[in-house]
């Protein structure tokens, strides 16, 4: 009878517990992005400032460093430029750098590579069309990945160069 | 722990006050009238504190803790009203500055506290989380033995229980004892009481079910709670804003860029202020009134076919007009018009002007060229062999921290832009050109005194609207609950439990009343009672109480008060 009631207390407040628990944990942690951790990255086809097609399936087999950015986003600046720094590095050892420009003009992305000497592939996504269908709501984003075409993690905000490394190390492939 | 056996035979469980069975009271106080609420019976979770479950439930069983959450929330709600939350700032203003700017000290103080986000708070929703459980175990340690007390109430009913109830009376030896009652069950009959009888002892009751009220009314609280809850869920809950603007397509938030909404044209009409019947209105706002504005909008989807990117489709579902009241809905989700912003810049036009006025302008006339702020070209190259670069563009100019010309976002509302004027005898590979900054009232040569002058001759500018994209679907469940809740308290509030206890012993009539509310009606009751029969109306022992109180007060100035209601 003591232990049946015991049982049904723990239960009731076990219950609502995982409830409050659930709604909390929902309430603050950082969202999960609409594409993230473990999902296939959906496919896209954009066009560089040359009007060059590139579609993301055809990069299977590299690791992807899938950047989204702004001229007016401090940190994707430094990020770009860190980026820029070891890129023939590490496109050797079969890592490619995707860079999506969200929703500025061809001008403002032209000057920009000029002025940073950007060598690697800067793509202009005019309508945000990419930018929503992979959730992105803050810059910078970035999405790692892999050979197979599966996220293997999504970093929101400033990055150091150390860090930019460790992610474009992550990304090589076998490793 | 003990079960206490009555003398009726009847078990109880420890912490029982008045016998389940038979009323007789197990625990001896003072005083002359019984505690009935919850008809004595022993609430387990005041008398069981052994584990740490049992702990934490009890904790919450307490009305006492529960009214202090409640009191605490009050207070918390109270003082986030104090300054407005952050999701009420006029729109560009940030916290961080806002606060102390408008609102000095005190305001910086409400925003360190974090109050400027205060409904969101961890600690405010913790107790609104506390306040559920308090809910749910209050309820359930009250009700269910409650409902085992009203269930196996007998007719019968100890001495003592009678003795010590608020309303008793008895009779002297009757002959007719049994005849009296019978008259008596015929009157309550009469006003719709439930009779019950054993050995020549009789139960009127009537409106049990009122007990329940309090408890259905908390169901109703609890399913709210947790529609409230359930708003943290992007599926059910999605409150968002959008611009968009005039002619543009804008991705609905919260479809995950599934649907898209293009703005045909966003138009505001004002009230006339030459009109002689709102000029009074007019004068005394100081400002244009908003007559109507809506937005004649197109609802777009992704098609499924092709990848996302430079080939994707969107197709449209429907094109409808956003009034204020009258949002564009679709799949559970609703566009309401809820802002908008007039003359944002969306086009600049420019001639070229030789800076030495007595100059020939005359090659110069047909240099007339039109800069999209949202995509501008990068090169303008004219007939007369004249070419006007853009170096830079900057939508929403600032310097940065770097001390570098920047942006601030890619709005154009503070634009500026860097040319390089290439006269034809200028090779643009070779030269520099003639370089100018330039914006609204900014025309500044960069390069040592410019021959050429770009003047800025029109400006067009586009409207944008606001519209609130909203998902609720927690509306229902706040129905049910707000509706079970009514219920519970119609049910408590107009519908009263009360009881007669009529008894013959050895051949007196003992009356014996209960209510747990309105007592007046209960007395008015007994009256009618008392009126076709031999019973006679009982003495409120309280009120007899109370005069005698009153009486030892005046005389010797002190009193004593357990100011406890009834459940």
């Amino acid at each position: 009878m003591k232990k049946k009631r015991l049982i049904i207390r723990s239960v009731i407040l076990l219950v609502m517990l995982l409830a409050i628990g659930n709604a909390f944990y929902n309430h603050f942690s950082a969202e999960r992005g609409i594409v993230d951790e473990g999902d296939i990255a959906p496919n896209f086809v954009l066009e560089d400032l040359d009007g060059n097609r590139l579609e993301l399936e055809q990069l299977r087999g590299k690791g992807v460093y899938l950047h989204f950015w702004a001229t007016y986003c401090t940190y994707c600046r430094q990020k770009m430029q860190y980026l820029r720094d070891h890129y023939e590095e590490y496109q050797a050892k079969g890592v490619e750098i995707v860079a999506v420009n969200v929703a500025e003009s061809q001008l403002q992305v032209e000057r920009h590579l000029e002025r940073f000497d950007i060598n690697y592939g800067l793509y202009l996504d005019k309508d945000s069309l990419v930018t929503n269908a992979y959730g992105v709501v803050s810059l910078p984003t970035a999405f790692l990945i892999d050979e197979d075409g599966r996220v293997i993690e999504r970093e929101i905000g400033a990055k150091t160069e150390k860090q930019v490394l460790a992610s474009l190390n992550k990304l090589v492939p076998g490793n | 722990m003990e079960k206490v056996k009555c003398d009726c035979g009847h078990v109880n469980p420890y912490g029982t006050y008045l016998c389940e069975s038979c009323g007789k009271p197990l625990i001896e106080d003072k005083g002359t009238v019984a505690d009935m609420r919850y008809e004595g019976v022993a609430r387990r979770s005041q008398t069981y504190s052994k584990t740490i479950i049992d702990k934490i439930w009890n904790f919450f069983s307490s009305v006492k803790v529960g009214i202090w959450i409640i009191i605490l929330l009050l207070l918390a709600s109270a003082l986030g009203s104090l300054l407005p939350q952050e999701m009420y700032l006029p729109r560009g203003e940030q916290a961080i500055t806002y606060y102390e700017e408008y609102y000095g000290f005190f305001g910086k103080l409400f925003y360190q506290l974090g109050f400027h986000n205060l409904y969101t708070s961890w600690w405010y929703l913790l107790l609104i989380a506390a306040l559920g459980i308090s809910l749910v175990i209050c309820s359930l340690d009250r009700v269910v033995p409650l409902y085992r007390a009203l269930k196996t109430q007998r007719v019968t009913r100890h001495e003592g229980f009678l003795k010590r109830q608020r309303l008793i009376a008895k009779t002297d030896k009757l002959e007719d004892a049994q005849q009296e009652i019978a008259k008596a069950e015929k009157i309550l009959l009469a006003k719709k009481y439930q009779i019950r009888k054993e050995n020549g002892n009789l139960l009127a009751e009537k409106g049990r079910f009122s007990r329940w009220g309090p408890y259905i009314n908390h169901v109703g609280l609890i399913i709210f709670l947790i529609g409230a809850m359930l708003r943290f869920f992007p599926e059910m809950y999605i409150d968002d804003n959008i611009w968009v603007r005039d002619g543009e397509v804008a991705v609905i938030k919260g479809t995950d860029g599934e649907f898209f909404l293009r703005n045909n044209g966003f138009t505001v009409e004002l009230y006339d202020e030459d009109e002689e019947l709102y000029r009074e209105a007019m004068e005394r706002t100081g400002s244009p009134a908003v007559k109507s504005y809506e937005t004649a909008a197109t609802l777009l989807k992704r098609s499924n076919t092709g990848t996302i990117g430079v080939d994707t489709e969107l197709e449209e579902v429907k094109d409808h007009v956003i009034r204020v009241n009258d949002p564009l809905t679709f799949e559970g989700y609703s566009l309401y018009q809820v802002d908008y912003k007039l003359n944002e810049l969306a086009e600049f036009t420019f001639v070229l002007e030789a800076a030495d006025e007595h100059a020939d302008q005359s090659e110069l006339a047909d240099i007339r060229f039109t800069v999209d702020l949202y995509d501008p070209q990068t090169v303008y190259e004219f007939d007369n062999g004249f070419r006007i670069d853009i170096l830079e563009y900057f939508p929403n100019f600032i310097i940065n921290d770097d001390r570098e010309p920047s942006t601030m976002n890619r709005i154009p509302d503070n634009p500026r832009l860097i040319f390089a004027v290439f006269t034809p005898e200028m090779d643009p590979e070779k030269d520099t050109g003639e370089l100018s900054l330039v914006g609204i009232q900014v025309n500044e040569p960069l390069n040592g005194e410019n021959d050429y002058i770009i003047r800025m001759v029109d400006v067009k500018m586009k409207n944008v609207t606001a519209l609130t994209v909203r998902k609720d679907r927690t509306i229902p469940i706040l129905i049910v609950g707000g509706l079970i809740f009514m219920v519970g308290l119609v049910q408590g509030s107009y519908w009263h439990h009360r009881r007669i206890w009529l008894q013959d012993r050895n051949g007196e009539i003992w009356v014996a009343a209960h209510a747990n509310k309105n007592w007046y009606g209960l007395k008015k009751d007994l009256q009618a009672v008392a009126a076709g029969s031999k019973i006679p109306v009982p003495t409120d022992q309280k009120e007899s109480e109370e005069a005698e109180q009153t009486r030892k007060v005046k005389e010797e100035g002190v009193t004593e008060d357990d100011g406890r209601t009834e459940q």
